[in-house]
């Protein structure tokens, strides 16, 4: 095992990694396998990535916040917010659909300045604050909307283009746009001050502010950075699921963050690997995707979701103590 | 003094990077009082953790009663009758006295906890040590002094053999030690073994019967207490090699200017109306004993906690520090005791420490320029001699010496010409000590002036140039290194408490 671990390639692409591409091809193998092949086809393969776009935008956003060693539970019901406001917008008072488009980026960015204000200036844990804003942003999307649910354009309506962005059609454009933003962010994390500073206050907050560091404005900063992909990833839910009802999106905090430790993010902070995220969150979509070939029960899911999220951590927790 | 109770011999400990023990040897009779000597981190808190179960030894036998035996744990000690009575008391404040005694065992009637019985039991206790404490009472309604009486009655509780006292007096006021000597004859008189660490000559001298004296982790020797003088035990303490070029006059430039000037600061309790004068080139040793304020005084001025008043001269400028990155902004860094914590990121790279609080000037844009990164933290690798297999190792693979020079090399990086350095060489083995001195020395001679806090008062007199003492808050002192000595260090530091 350890000189498996040694060999330079696999230090490159880390052994985290290389086990999450394991895992993901066995997967597929297995639902092809039990599927009798139906699930070995490029309509699978779409919708399950139609699945995995908003999912990995999410996951994205979270990874920052987790790096910094903080939580985000808001981010599902957010994404809700940002999709709802924005689609109502643009149903209701006939917002041109780009300016629509902006308004959920800029309801993500104002939870997200709210959120890493709050955290980062006051020192509320980040757990108390994520789950007050989950309820902030259910209840503003229900009063926005008058609790009535909100349908964003068919591709054939007006306003319908946007789809181009966010599906699979001849052109993966979603992918790409996904792919992208994942290296922008790999960048961000490896390559910048910012990324440096988010992963080192992660680490070890007041050895970075004895250092001379402006901590609070960089802790906030990826609160902020997590707002924005959660904007985003609301403009790709709305592309796979069209209707939005109020008072939703818990459910997708645990799949991101499950895409997110799964792929090799110590909850702790301090750790943190965009590529391990991306890898995690097609698992969790094929996972989804498998379930319902299958004809299991969806709800399987939620179960699964769950216990990955605990064996995840708990693996984290292990290798922590016996680094010790 | 009866037979012998307990053999500690030939106890050998290393942590990585420190040889914490190498073959100690002590030996407790029944009814003595047993001082343990020593400087701080001589290895004397180590031997009573290997003793209660806390560290595993790597080698030595311990025979206790008779029997060889080895602790798995304190509770197992506790059980056997060997009890450690700590420096800091661990005590839960919103439970009572007997509460507190009796954790962990309580009495109890049926499911519930007794704690008529428990109050009654604690009574009988603190009757049988002829004082007088309520067991009712709310723990952190008592004086720190009645609180290790608790601590005390706490340890007898356990049918305790072997009481080990670790510096009890610290905390304590006059009167208070009275009471403490009183119970500590009383214990002796019941034959039972006392442990009494201490760094207070004069307490050695009244209370104890034989004295053991650590040094850099071995045992130098045991000597009758009332057969020996002072200077016999602060001579086997120091000892004579391990000290080469002490200071003898101070080294500074004359006329170098005041690069600080810190005038009337106070912040908190720790902090009162501390002033003093900070010249080019100049190391200038902080002493005191622990909890003197010396490390508080440090952290306020560098704006890691606030400051309530007082002002701050940086090259006769008046500047206003709020944060570390304000002190950072006007050329301070500071070294903490507590390089884990405080020091260094440990799950970053050597270079990524190097260059923590200087990053702009390795970024261009928000990018950070890695080569430049690597190529500046290896030359400091190069310069400050650190031994890492590269720029590009995890921090916390490195020895506690090497991790302290990575932290120089941060604030080298960032071209700080003030420099604090709060304890640089605990928990740093003797080889590495002498490195970061010679490196102290030469930043000095380069124009850096030099803060250095210590605990250590063989490396203040070898280190400063002048020196500082400190004592509960307060500034009690200030020498030229040519007029001081351990005396009139000690003399300073305690002239509070008497």
């Amino acid at each position: 095992m350890e000189s498996i671990k040694q060999n330079p390639l696999v230090k490159k692409v880390g052994f985290n990694r290389i086990v999450l591409c394991i895992v993901l091809l066995l997967m597929y193998g297995l639902f092809c396998a039990l599927t009798g092949g139906a699930f070995f086809g490029l309509r699978r393969i779409l919708s399950a990535l139609n699945y995995a776009y908003f999912l990995g935008f999410l996951s994205l956003a979270v990874t920052f916040v987790i790096a910094t060693g903080g939580i985000d539970f808001s981010i599902g019901p957010v994404m809700f917010c940002c999709a709802l406001i924005a689609g109502f917008c643009f149903t209701i008072y006939g917002v041109p659909m780009p300016a629509a488009l902006l308004i959920s980026l800029a309801v993500g960015l104002v939870f997200g300045i709210f959120n890493g204000y709050l955290v980062a200036y006051w020192d509320v844990p980040s757990f108390i604050t994520s789950i007050a804003s989950m309820n902030i942003a259910k209840g503003v999307a229900s009063v926005f909307t008058k609790t009535q649910s909100v349908s964003w354009p068919q591709s054939t309506q007006e306003g319908g283009w946007f789809r181009r962005l966010v599906t699979f059609e001849e052109i993966p454009v979603g992918l790409i746009i996904l792919l992208v933003v994942a290296v922008i962010c790999a960048v961000i994390l490896n390559q910048t001050k910012m990324g440096r500073y988010i992963l080192s206050l992660g680490s070890n907050k007041e050895a970075v502010r004895l250092s001379g560091v402006n901590v609070k404005k960089w802790e906030m900063s990826a609160y902020v950075l997590c707002g924005l992909l959660v904007g985003i990833s609301a403009i790709f839910f709305v592309g796979a699921y069209t209707t939005v009802q109020p008072g939703y999106g818990d459910t997708y905090n645990n799949e991101a963050i499950a895409g997110c430790v799964m792929g090799g993010t110590s909850m702790a902070g301090g750790l943190a690997s965009i590529s391990g995220t991306i890898i995690g969150v097609f698992i969790i979509s094929l996972l989804q995707e498998g379930i319902m070939a299958l004809g299991l029960d969806k709800n399987l899911q939620l179960i699964i979701t769950g216990l990955i999220v605990i064996v995840a951590v708990f693996a984290d927790v292990v290798a922590r103590r016996r680094k010790n | 003094m009866g037979e012998v109770i307990l053999t500690m011999k030939g106890i050998d400990k290393s942590f990585p990077g420190v040889h914490a023990l190498d073959h100690v040897d002590l030996e407790i009779r029944k009814g003595e009082v047993h001082a343990l000597m020593g400087e701080n981190g001589a290895g004397k808190s180590t031997l009573m953790k290997v003793l209660t179960g806390i560290y595993k030894k790597d080698s030595g036998t311990i025979t206790y009663e008779g029997k060889e035996v080895e602790f798995h744990n304190t509770r197992e000690a506790q059980d056997a009758g060997v009890v450690i009575v700590h420096q800091e008391l661990n005590m839960l404040g919103h439970l009572t006295v007997a509460q507190n005694i009796f954790i962990g065992r309580e009495f109890k009637k049926g499911i519930r906890i007794d704690d008529k019985k428990m109050n009654e039991e604690a009574k009988k206790l603190f009757d049988r040590m002829h004082i007088d404490i309520d067991p009712t009472e709310t723990m952190s309604n008592l004086t720190v002094g009645k609180q290790q009486m608790c601590e005390i009655a706490k340890a007898i509780s356990h049918k305790a053999k072997v009481i080990i006292f670790d510096e009890p007096s610290a905390a304590l006021t006059e009167a208070e030690i009275e009471e403490l000597f009183k119970i500590i004859r009383d214990l002796r008189a019941q034959d039972l073994g006392i442990v009494y660490i201490s760094h207070r000559m004069d307490e050695i001298k009244v209370i104890t019967d034989r004295v053991t004296v650590m040094r850099d982790g071995t045992y130098v020797g045991t000597l009758i207490t009332k057969d020996s003088t002072k200077d016999d035990i602060i001579n086997m303490m120091v000892g004579r090699v391990i000290y080469e070029d002490p200071k003898t006059k101070n080294m500074t430039p004359p006329g170098a200017p005041v690069v600080l000037k810190v005038d009337h600061l106070n912040a908190g309790k720790m902090v009162q109306d501390v002033s003093f004068e900070l010249h080019k080139g100049e190391v200038l040793g902080f002493s005191g004993l622990m909890g003197a304020g010396r490390t508080e005084t440090m952290r306020a001025l560098f704006g890691a906690d606030p400051i309530d008043s007082g002002d701050i001269y940086v090259n006769g400028q008046k500047v206003t520090i709020k944060s570390p990155q304000d002190a950072v902004k006007y050329g301070i860094g500071y070294l903490s005791e507590d390089r884990k914590r405080f020091g260094i990121v440990v799950q970053k790279t050597v270079a990524e420490n190097t260059t923590m609080a200087d990053l702009d000037e390795f970024a261009n844009g928000p990018f950070i320029n890695k080569k430049k990164e690597n190529e500046v933290a290896q030359k400091f690798v190069e310069s400050l001699a650190t031994k890492t297999p590269g720029v590009d190792q995890l921090v916390v693979n490195l020895s506690g010496g090497n991790q302290q020079k990575v932290v120089i090399a941060k604030w080298l990086t960032r071209n700080c010409d003030i420099l604090i350095f709060d304890e640089p060489t605990r928990g740093i083995d003797v080889g590495a000590k002498n490195e970061i001195y010679k490196l102290m020395n030469q930043l000095a001679a380069e124009g850096k002036a030099i803060i250095m806090v210590s605990s250590e008062m063989t490396e203040i007199l070898r280190m400063s140039d002048r020196i500082v003492v400190m004592c509960e808050g307060k500034k009690t002192g200030e020498l030229d290194i040519s007029e001081a000595t351990q005396e009139n260090i000690m003399n300073m530091a305690t002239r509070e408490i008497e």
